[in-house]
């Protein structure tokens, strides 16, 4: 019924719509490579392109990885005349790239350091394990794996520093810089939103010096010249150096991320906290830290995947990462020739690791979302 | 006024407050007396939020005296803590913590600020929710519930410390007009059991109903001070009448 009159020319007509399903969607196959490859002629002609350059260029790459490649070769001679890749280079050298030059007697302990890495990597991935639960089970893989390495109790050979190298290294190392660089990270974020001037300007400083030196020249740094300066009784071990410098690297960084969650707390939270009688540190453990870290898992994520690639750095100072290690295999002279296969599989290792920190990541995000919107 | 021979949980005498060079709060001096609601109103800009947040130590006054249940607050911020144990605040916009669930919203001030029992804390927080009548929520995330039971847990969680006095900051400003009722309900319920009040509102009926006395404030300072019959029958400045007209006609 229309309620237009002669004065008023605007109208709204009441009541004719029933309540009916949604139209049906555009279905079937048909309907969605029309709506997501030929959309348009453009998007038709991209779809093209790519279809004929994929189609030239999978049965070479395939021929080249899988059918003409080589998986066995004890001295190499088999690899010499083969028309495609040589993976016969991962399969002899397997144990110099994933271990570098752990006593091979004692091998066994890096794979463990490494199992157990994945398992709580797993484990820590689905919402089957409460926040506390995780980082009890966190602290303790990381004791393990510390004991694994350095051994020195009952039943496994010490085993030094200077020794450590591949796969476990990298692990190591990226477990202690996550572990050391993300409390100082909020420690750096909260100083710098200190209400004592002389807490932030130290923030500060750290922070945009830090952020203002390449990683490597930090390593340098806590590697070649910090030593000059310290008396050599109280040298510390050049694995420890390394760590301190990588420590201070993420922490610089990731404060400035942790300082943008730290911000969008409303300040009507630090208030209903403090109303409540919480102090300083229980108000920002309990109700700003949550919310402010939350926040930012995404960019947060993005340094964690960054340091774990930031491992490779440590070979610049004799330290044999997974990469490092990789390297050192190819100098032999029967393998050098198939350093591009080497490199492939550590491709794939750190894309296999890097991909399963960012699902990790994804999972967490909707978790956090779901539970806010309810 | 003989102020000592009342039992005065919240005493404010010659208050100051300026933010830089702007005076927000002009020569305060108010009493709420023990089991009575006193209900502060005025135009926006006033200084009513500022003044009951000073009440708690939110805000720091720079000059006069504010004394809570005996406690005296300085302008330093000294006895801010025994302060804040004693009252118990409710915001405009809430301020639920929406990482934690309702249950734990209650229990976060009593286990980690008094260092109860968590079993203890979560039967009485129980025991709260179901005096607000929403005890069927407990486990939900604040985020789930509407703008009047969020108000109705902040209310809860406020009742926790077991406050001599209670502080409203707007408690019905951002609600829907649907939810203002259910949240008005409850604090009427809390007055009739005796507590006492602090309200900072624009709720007339509420103030008619409820309000021992209505404090008109406007450019930070106490204009008028009347019972609420008095104060709507009589309102004697030329800016309450102006007020009440503006408002009156919502």
């Amino acid at each position: 019924m229309a309620t237009g009159t002669a004065a008023c020319r605007s109208f709204a007509i009441a009541g004719t719509g029933a309540i009916r399903p949604p139209p049906p969607a555009r279905r079937g196959t048909l309907g969605w490579l029309r709506a997501n490859l030929f959309a348009t002629p453009l998007d038709g002609a991209v779809t093209l392109a790519l279809a004929a350059a994929i189609a030239w260029l999978a049965p070479k790459a395939l021929a080249w990885a899988v059918l003409d490649a080589v998986w066995w070769a004890p001295d190499g001679r088999a690899c010499r005349d083969a028309a495609g890749a040589c993976w016969a280079v991962i399969t002899e050298k397997h144990r110099l790239i994933l271990f570098g030059t752990y006593p091979y007697a004692e091998q066994w302990r890096g794979a463990l350091v490494v199992l157990l890495f994945v398992a709580m990597l797993a484990a820590s991935a689905g919402p089957w394990l409460a926040a506390r639960a995780k980082l009890w089970g966190w602290a303790a893989t990381a004791l393990a794996i510390l004991v694994l390495m350095l051994g020195g109790v009952p039943g496994l050979e010490p085993v030094g520093t200077h020794l450590w190298g591949g796969l476990p290294l990298t692990i190591v190392i990226f477990i202690g810089t996550v572990a050391g660089g993300m409390p100082l990270a909020v420690l750096l974020a909260l100083a710098r939103q200190s209400e004592l001037p002389i807490l932030r300007a130290l923030a500060v400083g750290v922070i945009e010096v830090v952020r203002g030196l390449p990683l490597l020249a930090v390593l340098f740094v806590a590697s070649l010249i910090f030593p000059l300066f310290v008396p050599v009784e109280l040298q510390i071990d050049k694995l420890l150096r390394a760590e301190i410098g990588m420590i201070i690297f993420f922490g610089a960084y990731a404060a400035e991320i942790v300082r943008g969650g730290l911000q969008a707390v409303a300040a009507g939270q630090r208030e209903a906290a403090a109303a409540l009688g919480l102090g300083y540190w229980p108000r920002t453990r309990l109700v700003v830290l949550p919310q402010a870290l939350a926040t930012v898992v995404p960019p947060l994520l993005g340094d964690v995947i960054r340091a774990f690639k930031n491992t490779t750095y440590v070979a610049i100072l004799g330290l044999f990462d997974v990469l490092g290690a990789t390297k050192v295999a190819l100098d032999d002279p029967a393998w050098s020739r198939h350093a591009a296969e080497a490199y492939l599989f550590i491709f794939l290792l750190y894309l296999v690791f890097c991909l399963a920190f960012s699902r990790w990541g994804m999972a967490v995000e909707r978790r956090l979302a779901r539970r806010r919107r309810g | 006024m003989t102020p000592v021979t009342r039992d005065l949980v919240v005493e404010l005498v010659h208050v100051g407050k300026w933010y830089g060079a702007f005076h927000a709060l002009r020569d305060v001096s108010l009493g709420v007396a023990r089991g009575e609601t006193v209900a502060i109103c005025g135009p926006s800009g006033s200084g009513k939020s500022t003044l009951i947040r000073c009440v708690n130590g939110l805000e720091r006054h720079q000059e006069g005296e504010i004394r809570v249940a005996g406690t005296a607050l300085g302008s330093d911020g000294s006895g801010v803590e025994e302060v804040r144990r004693r009252t118990g605040m409710v915001f405009q916009s809430f301020n639920l913590f929406p990482h934690l669930s309702v249950l734990d919203n209650l229990t976060l001030g009593p286990i980690y600020a008094a260092g109860e029992a968590a079993d203890r804390a979560g039967r009485r927080a129980l025991a709260l929710l179901d005096r607000v009548g929403i005890a069927d929520q407990a486990a939900k995330f604040p985020g789930q519930l509407s703008g009047g039971q969020q108000q109705r847990v902040a209310i809860a969680r406020a009742l926790m410390r077991e406050p001599e006095v209670m502080l409203f900051d707007e408690p019905t400003s951002s609600l829907d007009p649907e939810r203002v009722q259910e949240v008005l309900a409850v604090m009427e319920e809390l007055a009739a059991g005796g507590m006492t009040m602090l309200v900072v509102t624009h709720e007339m009926g509420f103030i008619r109903r409820i309000a021992d006395l209505v404090v008109f404030m406007d450019q930070g300072e106490v204009v008028e001070a009347a019972p609420p019959a008095l104060f709507f029958a009589q309102t004697h400045t030329e800016r309450a009448r102006a007020f009440l007209g503006r408002v009156m006609h919502l």
